[in-house]
């Protein structure tokens, strides 16, 4: 289902330059780039459809990355629809840098399809960056508008955007009912995927798209089903004497690392998406878990208290070469790595609250980017600019939400009043 | 459940002085199928003894945050289920890790298994034969969600169940 989505409907470029901005991870990190002030304008015509507005679900989208500082435009008179006689200097004063504007018409009034123009403006340099059209089902006008603040973000910042990608959560309603769930990265048109009795932990997206790794407890224990997204079948993937659990994939989807018990404590191994080829990564009398697979394919993440207190380590999988990543802090948890392998996320707890710190790999640079006190899960999206992880909604029921890797924007993503938790996210896909 | 179950029969047993057992008492089906199992196999898995012990009632070893070293009060729980694996080779002993909340849930389900690898090379250190023990761990999955402080010391625990109950 989740692949038909842009095969339905298509754009057409009408016009472009080439990306003004190309912002470094590293300018990020730093807090240098201050959020670009962009008036995402109302669009003119049948902009609201069915409650929903292309400029509000933009300016959320670029709200949420911390990069952008949407304008407030509803007081704006005559406001303008296309980029012909733009009028530079009330922009200018009113601070904006950039202007998003639109269309939204009738396509066709036997199929009902809608046709959005947009364009993308620069105020300063008083032209035109790029102009589109886009025509699809009214059913996809959410996707569009998403489609509409990817081609933004990717012109001014040189990354591509995540607004049209999913995500996937575990619901718990309660003990006795769970739930693995897909949607869109903000939340909207959430389904469950599988409902069980038991607790499921620890999904993970397979970086082709196509499957759901996770664990769970419906056999007394827990094993690993990798499940299927477009089939919706599911193998079992893991269940050895023992616990099984922490699935992650490898860059090519091809094998996974996973973390098993036997009789003993947990260790790391590796073993083929179908099941076959298992063999031991490395052996100590320590714990290591949650392995986290370098996008160069070589590297495995991971934690473990072989030096006392939890810390997060790599493994080379051709030498089973270790060493520490994380030194700052006495307890390190549950690293992802951005998909450029330059950044790394991890849980810390910070004097008795859990927070999602951020480390730059080259630099060794870290900052805590969650205040706590109960966050847990991070994980990056597919850019590496934003990281999903848990908190505890008024220190109580756990919710998700994004963090900017700046640390400047926290926002929820709402899917409901039950326990919301163990987040993953799909790629980019086209 | 069960588990409950066993202290009200325990609590009953007390009551009566410990004198007789219905497991062991002929004609007394509900008795004897009280774990389902029968006479013989009761006789052989010292179900009377488990059921009646004192110690062996006690079931759960508690820990300190993100610790998994058997604490000095927990030996004589530990010498006595030792004792009762060393003497019924056919039990079965499954323990099972836990973690309080706090950290993510992959890493309390190793901490869970490390508690419950724990107990098992302590009853090692007493004899007991690996065959006889399984090792599992629930992580943080069953543990209370919005503890406070102290609280959370109740999920800190590793415990023991048989396979026959």
């Amino acid at each position: 289902m989740i692949y038909r989505i842009y095969s339905l409907f298509f754009g057409v470029l009408l016009l472009l330059s080439t990306p003004i901005y190309a912002l470094e991870v590293i300018e990020i990190l730093g807090g240098k780039a201050s959020e670009i002030p962009v008036a995402i304008v109302p669009f003119d015509g049948l902009e609201n459809i069915g409650g929903q507005k292309a400029h509000q679900i933009i300016s959320s989208d670029l709200n949420r990355t911390g990069l952008f500082r949407p304008l407030n435009t509803l007081g704006i008179s005559n406001p303008p629809s296309s980029d012909i006689n733009i009028n530079y200097t009330k922009w200018s004063a009113m601070d904006a840098q950039f202007i998003v504007v639109g269309k939204v018409e009738s396509e066709n009034p036997i199929s009902g399809n809608i046709k959005i123009t947009w364009s993308l403006i620069d105020i300063f340099k008083e032209k035109t960056v790029v102009s589109m059209r886009y025509i699809g089902k009214k059913s996809q006008y959410r996707a569009i508008a998403h489609k509409v603040s990817d081609n933004v973000y990717e012109h001014l910042t040189g990354s591509k955007g995540v607004f049209h990608t999913k995500i996937a959560y575990v619901k718990k309603v309660n003990n006795k009912k769970y739930s693995l769930n897909v949607a869109d990265f903000d939340g909207f048109n959430s389904r469950p995927i599988l409902n069980t009795t038991q607790p499921i932990i620890s999904p993970r997206w397979s970086p082709d798209g196509e499957k759901i790794a996770y664990v769970s407890f419906e056999k007394k224990k827990p094993v690993i089903y990798i499940q299927n997204l477009r089939t919706g079948k599911r193998t079992l993937l893991a269940n050895f004497k023992g616990n099984n659990s922490a699935p992650a994939w490898s860059p090519d989807s091809k094998k996974l690392a996973i973390v098993l018990t036997y009789n003993k404590n947990s260790q790391i191994y590796t073993i083929n998406a179908d099941g076959s080829g298992i063999k031991q990564l490395m052996r100590s009398n320590a714990i290591n878990t949650e392995p986290s697979w370098a996008p160069n394919g070589e590297d495995i993440y991971f934690s473990s208290n072989r030096g006392g207190n939890p810390q997060i380590y790599k493994v080379n999988i051709n030498d089973d070469e270790i060493s520490r990543v994380t030194y700052e802090g006495k307890y390190n948890l549950s690293p992802s790595i951005s998909y450029d392998g330059k950044l790394l996320i991890f849980l810390t707890n910070d004097q008795g609250k859990f927070k999602v710190a951020i480390q730059n790999l080259i630099s060794n640079q870290v900052l805590k980017i969650s205040e706590g006190p109960a966050d847990e899960s991070p994980i990056f999206a597919p850019n590496g600019h934003l990281v999903l992880f848990t908190y505890k909604d008024y220190g109580k029921t756990t919710k998700i939400g994004t963090v900017s890797i700046n640390g400047l924007k926290r926002l929820p993503i709402n899917v409901g009043s039950s326990i919301i938790q163990e987040p993953t996210w799909g790629p980019i896909t086209n | 459940m069960k588990k409950s179950l066993l202290l009200l029969s325990l609590v009953a047993l007390l009551g009566s002085g410990c004198s007789s057992t219905p497991l062991d008492a002929p004609g007394d089906p509900s008795a004897a199928n009280y774990y389902g199992v029968d006479a013989a196999t009761a006789e052989a898995l010292g179900l009377e003894e488990l059921r009646g012990n004192q110690l062996l009632s006690q079931r759960s070893v508690f820990f300190d945050f993100n610790k998994y070293d058997i604490k000095p009060e927990f030996q004589d729980l530990i010498g006595a289920h030792a004792q009762y694996l060393n003497n019924h080779a056919p039990a079965r002993m499954i323990i099972k890790g836990n973690a309080d909340y706090r950290g993510s849930h992959e890493y309390n389900l190793s901490l869970g298994q490390k508690r419950s690898v724990a107990v098992k090379e302590a009853l090692n250190a007493l004899g007991v034969d690996d065959s006889q023990i399984e090792t599992i761990s629930y992580g943080e999955e069953y543990a209370n969600q919005e503890c406070q402080a102290d609280a959370c010391g109740q999920d800190r625990r590793a415990d023991i169940t048989y396979e026959v109950e």
